[in-house]
């Protein structure tokens, strides 16, 4: 390799500095991204690992055996331990401990800054041994501090509530539980598994600061809350010998044969020593354990193609720069080529330059990573979640990015290297190489235009790889910014507009089995508008995974105020009430996972009891999985009147006494405003992924039409010197970029469309399903972004034109 | 009647450490219907005086005026619509647009000058000989038949002045004789004044007269007559 053949390259590079700063910035952008976003999944996956999995952790058990109606008192608690371990099958994971666990509904009554009392749902845990499931205070996190409950007065409450309702260890809280109001002492602040993803039961999205709270108190101390005796539960938990392996959500294999079989087994046990429905499940069925599982693994999973698109993205800059930089070094390459320097001495210093952009774009990128980027996302990560995270980057994600980079870098520069090798002396020097024959078909397409449109649509079509290859990088930078857009849109919809729109009521009750006559009085004597709901989870036949049965007063589509749910209906009839089997609905999700369709009838597991039902139709936009029964239907099967009453709130909004009469409750408005609150930070880091996907697109455009106008500097002179007018070449150029913008637009919005279905495809489980409905006012938005980028580098073109030396172009063009 | 008059025209331009005096004084005059061609070694000036004449390039001193208006200097668009509504120009290396056939070259540059005149540019393309090559595109046609288009294109928008740098440079001598005798034809039928830079002498059988310039100076001015 000769050094003054690669110093040659290397001022030529520079000669095109502009050009040449896009694609660095390019890289540099490429391996940002994958360190901002690699570092979010690594904590993520970590978090999950240290909280879980790891021995300083909170032990999480292995079964959870749930009673979700009822209470069992101590003696059977003691006798389901008892059984569940002497009739433990045969097995190579072995019994380890049987811990009943009491964890109760109830209120919060805060008195917030400005001195009124409201009301805040809550959830108050009885924690007894505390040998599994244990209060997680990590020692080295500012957001944990003090020590566990000992007495029946002390609680320790979460730190999302103590944080976000600024209370502090030997604060007073009061809290109830559907028997009056009591009294306890703060001694500590920390998590529990069950609220580390911190949102209230059934939703996905974590509940903003002060409109839920949850604390963990002796069992003794809940039991005082409660008004119940001692030793009552409704949860057993099962630790077995070491950590088995469970069935993940995500995956269509059963990872956890042997787990599954034990908790069929531990089911058929409970079962048939209690009458209440009863049902077991692993962690998988903890919503806040399987969301951050979920959460880590999309991570995980997502970053490297979002770095691979990005350095991508940059490949095919650099790709399309040093091929363009090639034709222009035609001539000098073949004099180099004629006096005798071979093949192998042109070529290395072509492969050395990405090579060499990669390494500065890189250095660039992992500064900028590591010292801005992977801080943001993992404050804002931290803040969205509510959860101590450290601010790590991993020297191995560094490698790894800054590899998958050189290597899509260096991948770029083979072909145009090899172009250059092959240039053959003679056919540069009779300018073959340039000439090429224009589309004789094109030609006639375009004839009946006026020819300056006709040669705009020629010319961006001359190169039409060179074409592709820029509305292919267009398209994955629109991807980056549309995916975003589209899932945050439909995110919003889903979570948001479902329950603004499809939902009427005003607070969620919940009651004990009976406690509904009490709700309803209330509602009665205070001509509230008021709803009976019964809910119930649902199991599935040899299956793990569970959904929630909604039993609806009355199912309707149509909002006219007769109910307090409307369903969405995506195919198929509403259920009669009372037909035999019952009939039901199911969600979207669920008919997609367990590929159950309408008029199909399916057996579904209530308790332990084998339930069939004949599914009359499939709703939309419910992010979780779930059954609609009609209320008398579920409640014949369950032996439950009711779970819930929903109440419509007269306009003073007047709730005085309904906390005396319920266990706990849900206010629609805290809700809808804790899902607009995290959905607004979310959109923070969203439009910082969106700014990205623009400034790539702007770069990749401006790379292109840049390369465009240099290619065509002898049209463009030739016409100036001819007397064409300034304007009216702008106007040949705007009419120009207008097409490429359209159509990279268009194509941008099917790639951003089609990206974000397999995105969310990819990313979709059993946790949580949705779809992605584009508008096309989202669509119209796409489009109109790339077009305006595009258009917007006209005047750029007019400026070079304007500053084009005609007097040197002459002599270009006549000697 | 004088089309061109130049007096005391000067070029500078500073190379480096020293000016060059790519032009020192030029005085001209030049008729409509002449044919003029300019000769000289490299470095004479002759291309200079060519860009001036065609108001691509500002004097640095002296008067110059184009049918008794004086040619605007320093102002890029009004310079770009002098040469617009009074000059054509032939380059050596044709420079037609590979993506516009013939016939289109030719259009484009009347659209440009926003009069498009499909029949003048067929009637052009006819007064060159190449009415049979309309619909072809430039790599299709020989070097000679593509500077036949290029006269025919700046002819396009009925310039006064047709300006040639070493227009058949590019050319063997057939077709080099083929061209200039279409070149001829064409601006006797349409009244056009020709200033044509070139090395080579043989070409002086087609001008009215030989101008041959040395050190950016005149140093002969002779009439021919053919």
């Amino acid at each position: 390799m000769s050094m003054l053949l690669t110093k040659r390259l290397a001022r030529s590079l520079w000669r095109t500095k502009l050009r040449l700063s896009a694609v660095i910035l390019m890289v540099a952008v490429g391996v940002f991204a994958g360190i901002t976003f690699g570092s979010y999944a690594h904590a993520a996956a970590n978090l999950y690992e240290e909280i879980y999995d790891s021995e300083d952790g909170v032990n999480l058990p292995d079964v959870w055996v749930e009673n979700p109606v009822g209470i069992w008192n101590e003696s059977t608690s003691d006798i389901l331990c008892q059984s569940i371990s002497d009739e433990w099958p045969e097995a190579e994971l072995s019994f380890q401990n049987c811990e009943p666990r009491l964890i109760l509904n109830g209120l919060m009554y805060h008195t917030n800054s400005e001195g009124e009392e409201v009301l805040i749902p809550g959830v108050w845990h009885g924690i007894d041994e505390g040998e599994v499931d244990k209060v997680w205070m990590p020692t080295e996190s500012h957001m944990s501090s003090g020590s566990l409950a000992t007495t029946e007065t002390e609680i320790v409450l979460d730190s999302h509530t103590a944080l976000g309702m600024e209370i502090d260890v030997g604060d007073t809280v009061v809290l109830g539980a559907g028997h009056g109001k009591k009294h306890y002492t703060v001694v500590g602040i920390g998590f529990h598994s069950q609220h580390l993803f911190f949102s209230q039961e059934g939703v996905l999205l974590p509940a903003e600061a002060g409109t839920f709270a949850t604390g963990y108190m002796t069992d003794t101390g809940l039991e005082r809350l409660a008004n119940l005796e001692p030793g009552d539960s409704n949860r057993l938990l099962i630790d077995i010998n070491g950590t088995p392996p469970y069935d993940l959500q995500s995956t269509d294999e059963n990872e956890g044969e042997e787990l599954n079989a034990i908790i069929a087994h531990i089911e058929t046990i409970v079962n048939s020593l209690d009458d209440a429905p009863s049902s077991a499940h692993d962690r998988s069925g903890v919503e806040s354990v399987e969301l951050l599982r979920a959460d880590a693994e999309g991570a995980v999973k997502m970053f490297p193609y979002v770095t691979g698109m990005l350095a991508i993205v940059a490949g095919i800059t650099i790709f399309l720069s040093l091929q363009r930089l090639i034709q222009s070094q035609a001539k000098e390459i073949a004099v180099l080529r004629t006096l005798g320097i071979p093949k192998k001495s042109i070529m290395p210093g072509y492969v050395l330059a990405p090579i060499f952009i990669g390494f500065v774009g890189s250095i660039l990128g992992t500064i900028l990573g590591v010292y801005v980027g992977a801080p943001a996302m993992l404050n804002l990560y931290g803040e969205m979640i509510g959860l101590p995270i450290s601010i790590d980057v991993d020297t191995g994600l560094i490698i790894q990015n800054v590899s998958i980079a050189l290597v899509i870098v260096m991948l770029s520069g083979l072909r145009p290297a090899w172009q250059a090798s092959r240039m053959q002396p003679l056919e540069v020097f009779r300018g073959h190489h340039e000439v090429k024959l224009s589309s004789r078909g094109l030609q006639k397409i375009t004839a009946s235009l006026p020819t300056t449109i006709g040669l705009s649509i020629r010319s961006s079509l001359r190169k039409p790889m060179r074409l592709a290859f820029t509305f292919f990088a267009v398209g994955l930078s629109m991807l980056l910014f549309g995916s975003m857009f589209f899932m945050m849109g439909s995110m919003e919809d889903m979570m948001v507009g479902s329950i603004e729109e499809k939902q009427n009521w005003d607070v969620m009750t919940y009651v004990y089995p009976g406690g509904e006559n009490a709700v309803i009085d209330w509602a009665e004597n205070n001509s509230v508008q008021y709803e009976p709901m019964l809910t119930f989870p649902i199991g599935l036949q040899n299956d793990t995974r569970e959904l929630m049965g909604y039993g609806l007063e009355k199912i309707s589509t149509v909002d006219n105020g007769e109910t307090m749910i409307v369903v969405e209906l995506k195919d198929g009839t509403l259920p009669q009430n009372g037909a035999t089997p019952p009939q039901i609905l199911i969600d979207e999700g669920t008919s997609k996972f367990l590929e159950w369709n309408v008029g199909e009838k399916r057996t579904v597991m209530v308790g332990a009891a084998p339930v069939e039902v004949e599914i009359t139709g499939v709703t939309k936009g419910d992010v979780t999985r779930t059954i609609y029964f009609h209320r008398s239907d579920l409640s014949e099967i369950v032996g439950i009147e009711a779970t819930t009453v929903l109440l419509q709130l007269p306009e003073d909004g007047n709730t005085e006494g309904l906390a005396e009469v319920t266990v706990g409750l849900v206010i629609k408005k805290d809700m809808i405003k804790s899902f607009e609150t995290l959905l607004e930070k979310q959109q923070k880091m969203l439009v910082a992924i969106e700014a990205l996907g623009i400034v790539i697109a702007i770069v990749v455009l401006f790379n292109t039409l840049l390369m465009n106008l240099s290619e065509r500097d002898t049209e463009l002179a030739t016409l100036r010197v001819l007397g064409a007018p300034i304007d009216k070449l702008g106007m040949m150029m705007f009419w120009e970029h207008l097409a490429i913008g359209i159509v990279g637009g268009i194509l941008g919005a099917i790639f951003a469309y089609f990206g974000t279905v397999a995105m969310i495809n990819s990313m979709v489980q059993w946790a949580f399903f949705f779809t992605v409905e584009p508008q096309i006012s989202s669509v119209l938005l796409l489009v109109g972004i790339v077009t305006v980028i595009s258009i917007a580098l006209t005047p750029i073109g007019m400026w070079r034109i304007k500053k084009m030396d005609l007097v040197e172009k002459v002599k270009d063009l006549s000697q | 009647m004088t089309l061109v008059e130049i007096s005391g025209m000067e070029r500078h331009y500073v190379m480096a450490s020293e000016t060059v005096r790519a032009l020192d004084g030029i005085d001209l005059s030049i008729n409509k219907g002449e044919r003029i061609i300019l000769l000289g070694p490299s470095g004479s000036g002759k291309t200079t005086l060519l860009n001036c004449v065609a108001a691509l390039d500002n004097p640095t001193a002296g008067d110059y005026s184009f049918d008794g208006e004086e040619v605007p200097r320093g102002h890029a668009e009004k310079m770009t619509t002098f040469r617009r509504e009074n000059i054509g120009y032939v380059f050596q290396f044709f420079n037609l647009l590979q993506d516009l056939t013939v016939l289109e070259n030719i259009l484009l540059i009347q659209e440009l000058s926003g009069q498009r005149d499909k029949k003048r540019a067929i009637e052009l393309l006819t007064l060159v000989g190449l009415e049979g090559e309309v619909n072809r595109f430039p790599a299709e046609i020989s070097g000679g038949q593509q500077q036949r288009v290029a006269i025919a294109r700046s002819l396009a928008k009925k310039p006064k002045l047709l300006l040639g740098d070493e227009l058949t440079g590019n050319l063997d001598s057939a077709t080099s004789s083929m061209v200039m005798e279409v070149l001829v034809k064409a601006c006797e039928s349409e009244d056009i004044t020709v200033i044509m830079v070139t090395h080579d002498e043989s070409l002086a059988k087609y001008a009215t007269r030989v101008i041959r310039l040395d050190s950016g100076r005149i140093i002969s001015d002779e009439k021919v007559s053919n």
